[in-house]
């Protein structure tokens, strides 16, 4: 097993070893085959200078659209023509004869009509995918076994109940399968597509590089396209996990008995913690604001509801894993909140974290559509941390990354990128002044790890506090705390930062109240609301911090 | 007393299909049943017995002949099915799969998710009430369709070969648990099966059906007193002189449809 997985991984290495060696020693001609090397090179040119961002963004858009557009109608009437005759013999001939057409051949009469613009793009591809998604899914409810029904009606099935318990329930599978093999044809196309009329877009990349004969740039949109391709695989994967969970026990946990409600999911996102995930986007837009560049509100907002969602979904993937980790160890001692409460499936908590990224990443998607590449790369980053925080082999909460992550990600990061959106520029203004609360939102995820560090030290799960001891990690503590207030200081009497910021200095009692705590006690249940406090502390010093930075820009336009 | 079940010359033709002869399956098949009896239907293969159980439970029609069910005076439904491979829905945890019937009914989901949690426990699956049937062996997933049956609590339980597929020792354990739950809930049973042991150490009365087209053949009355435990059964001289019996009327009928498939054999 684990000689087969070397292979698989040095297989494919060797053999860009050997293209590699061949392109160096003159035995494939360069022109028509660059080196691997050099196709990275381009791909590392296409990403710095924010093309690939913008292309990858376009055709992601275009297929999204496409295939929801097409595959949504097409489940619904699948469905339809599976359970009733009526609907099968009114469509059946219709889908049928127009399914063998080459969907590309169409793109001509689809210019035609919807003209070279968007329309006609995302046309092409939700027809094609519906033509597709129909027809397999008419079948897979036929192919239910009678069998299935017949003990429905022997419970006194209504028709309505056979159609919602059984047909729908028994045909997941391979309506799932057919969407899979639609995301084929959306990728499919879309390169077709882009390659007419389209002056942006990955396919539109790999025809542009064709033109200007630049072939180690058309290798990078290839190698690109293959990862897109792998990326919607596994997430259709993980939909299909959600959807029919049924098909892979093996992968499954055991479920405990759930409660229902709102009130389950407000816990699960752990509402508290979001002025970790608000305080740095307002106060990325008050330090434009002060600088007289506060130009869309708007945008603000989404880049908050954005920060928001991806905040919620970390909290639930992280949830998820904790959980799974805790449940697969030989202690069983995770902490996988709302899970071990009971209140939500692992199931659920894992679908409501994905579906909460798929929103922060739609208004990460347009946000980088209006301002430009460098968000992309921004919210990606963002994503992936936020889910590797908990997840994987290199989980970053487990190897004492976690308070590092969130130092960078809860402070310059989104201090910057909610900057960026309203500016269009990265400021070191903006990097510079993120440091407090960066110092902060740290502080809140060690109170957490010096609450944990015994029980954490038994199951093995390495965070700074584990690693420093408790001397150390009380020292830790208070140099993100005190850190926290130097670093607004030094910044002030340097002259980079408004002197009105300094009313945030109001917090400075808790700080120390809770310095003292930290120096005193050593207990869970005595540390348990330096965790509390220091969120407090966080949302209070970062609102004073808002509207000190907001004081200033109305001191210095009305003053 | 009026019968609960009451089967009048029941006979259903099977149309032919092209080359093929029509098939009668059951031949003018008429049983009374009293309510609370607990009848065994035996018959070689092929004899319409499933035939006839389908037709109690309404999942074919005769084609003369009416097979009726008394209804009594609670709102329980009239009948309830237990099918050979247990019929579970995979895609329904065991929990979901136990409550079906109730869901159906539209019970709220806490009061059957409690209901069910009740004859989950009763067949030793509590383990495994979150688990999906395509995690459990054959008698688990068999053990979860009587307690699917008992939780839809039908005042007339169908029961079409249910331990067929189980192996012999799974089998007697499963016979026992069925016992003992008849015991409890002392329900209408009508229970096919092509094992002339587990129809004795089952049935108040066992049924001898005919090689097709179905007829019945012969009646026993089974003396044992309940409750009854299959193994001490087996041990008692009336359960061999029975079995003997039964043999005898139905070893004819086996010989005379494998002859029958003989002669039809080109």
């Amino acid at each position: 097993m684990k000689r087969t997985r070397t292979l698989s991984v040095i297989g494919p290495l060797v053999l860009l070893l050997l293209w590699e060696a061949a392109v160096r020693f003159g035995w494939i001609n360069r022109a028509f085959l660059p080196s691997p090397s050099e196709v990275f090179h381009s791909l590392g040119e296409l990403i710095a200078s924010g093309q690939l961002a913008r292309d990858v963004s376009v055709s992601l858009i275009r297929i999204g659209a496409g295939f929801v557009l097409g595959a949504l109608p097409a489940v619904g009437l699948g469905l339809l023509m599976g359970v009733s005759p009526v609907a099968r013999a009114l469509i059946q001939p219709f889908a049928a004869a127009l399914y063998p057409v080459p969907k590309i051949a169409l793109l001509p009469l689809i210019i035609v009509v919807l003209g070279l613009g968007e329309t006609s793009k995302i046309a092409t591809i939700a027809i094609s995918v519906f033509f597709l998604v129909v027809l397999n899914v008419s079948a897979s409810v036929l192919q239910v076994d009678n069998h299935y029904f017949e003990v429905a009606r022997s419970f006194g099935a209504r028709p309505r109940d056979l159609f919602w318990t059984v047909a729908l329930p028994a045909s997941l599978p391979g309506i799932m399968n057919s969407l899979k093999l639609g995301m084929g044809f959306a990728l499919t196309l879309i390169v077709g597509v882009e390659f007419v009329g389209a002056n942006e877009g990955i396919g539109w990349l790999i025809w542009n590089a064709y033109e200007v004969y630049a072939i180690d740039r058309m290798l990078a949109g290839l190698v690109v396209i293959a990862l897109l391709g792998w990326l919607l695989t596994v997430a259709l994967d993980e939909l299909e996990y959600l959807l029919v969970p049924w098909q892979k026990p093996s992968r499954r946990i055991k479920e405990a008995r759930v409660g229902k409600g709102m009130g389950v999911w407000w816990n699960a996102i752990r509402i508290w913690s979001y002025t970790a995930a608000t305080i740095p986007v307002v106060l990325g837009g008050s330090i434009a604001a002060y600088e007289g560049r506060f130009h869309h509100p708007w945008w603000l907002l989404l880049a908050l509801i954005g920060s928001i969602a991806i905040q919620a979904g970390t909290n639930l993937v992280n949830d998820y894993y904790d959980y799974k980790k805790g449940a697969d160890g030989p202690q069983s001692l995770g902490n996988g909140g709302s899970i071990r409460r009971g209140e939500l499936t692992p199931r659920q908590t894992l679908g409501g974290g994905l579906l909460a990224f798929t929103i922060g990443s739609v208004i990460g998607l347009y946000l980088v559509y209006v301002t430009g590449p460098f968000i992309f790369w921004l919210g990606l980053f963002s994503v992936l941390c936020g889910y590797f925080y908990t997840a994987g082999p290199f989980a970053l909460a487990y190897v004492g990354l976690g308070e590092i992550a969130v130092f960078i990600f809860m402070g310059p990061v989104m201090v910057i990128g909610s900057y960026y959106v309203q500016t269009q520029h990265v400021s070191g203004l903006a990097l510079l002044a993120s440091l407090p609360v960066a110092c902060l939102v740290a502080a809140i995820l060690h109170a957490n790890n010096l609450r944990d560090l015994d029980s954490d030290r038994q199951i093995g799960k390495r965070t700074l506090a584990t690693l420093f001891g408790r001397a150390g990690a009380n020292l830790e503590y208070y140099v993100l705390v005190g850190g926290t207030y130097i670093s607004l200081a030094v910044l002030v009497v340097l002259g980079l930062v408004p002197w009105l910021t300094l009313i945030s200095l109001l917090t400075l009692p808790l700080a120390i109240r809770l310095m003292r705590i930290v120096a005193n006690e050593h207990e869970p249940i005595k540390l348990q609301p330096v965790l509390r406090l220091t969120g407090k502390l966080h949302m209070q010093f970062g609102a004073l911090l808002v509207l000190g930075w907001v004081a200033a820009w109305a001191w210095s336009t009305f003053g | 007393m009026t019968p609960k079940i009451n089967i009048d010359s029941l006979q259903v033709i099977y149309p032919g299909r092209g080359r093929n002869m029509p098939v009668e399956a059951l031949a003018g098949v008429s049983l009374a049943i009293a309510d609370g009896e607990l009848v065994c239907v035996v018959g070689p293969s092929g004899c319409g017995k499933t035939t006839l159980l389908r037709i109690l439970a309404d999942l074919e029609q005769p084609t003369t002949g009416q097979a009726i069910i008394a209804p009594d005076e609670s709102n329980r439904p009239l009948k309830g099915m237990v099918f050979q491979g247990a019929g579970l829905f995979p895609w329904m945890t065991v929990a979901q799969n136990v409550a079906y019937g109730l869901q159906l009914r539209g019970v709220a989901p806490r009061e059957r998710l409690t209901r069910a949690q009740h004859w989950i426990t009763t067949m030793g699956l509590e383990r495994f009430a979150q688990s999906y049937p395509a995690q459990l062996s054959g008698g688990m997933q068999q053990r979860a369709g009587l307690a699917r049956a008992f939780t839809y609590d039908p005042q007339v339980l169908l029961m079409d070969e249910p331990f067929g597929a189980l192996d012999a020792q799974t089998r007697l354990i499963l016979q026992a648990t069925l016992l003992d739950l008849w015991e409890q809930a002392r329900k209408t049973v009508v229970f096919v099966t092509h094992s002339i042991e587990e129809a004795l150490t089952l049935g108040d009365r066992v049924v001898l059906m005919s090689a097709r087209p179905g007829r019945i053949l012969h009646e026993v009355m089974v003396p044992f007193a309940r409750p009854r435990d299959p193994i001490t059964l087996r041990t008692d001289p009336r359960f061999s002189a029975l079995f003997a019996e039964v043999w005898g009327v139905l070893r004819a009928e086996v010989e005379h449809s494998r002859t029958a498939e003989l002669e039809m054999a080109p």
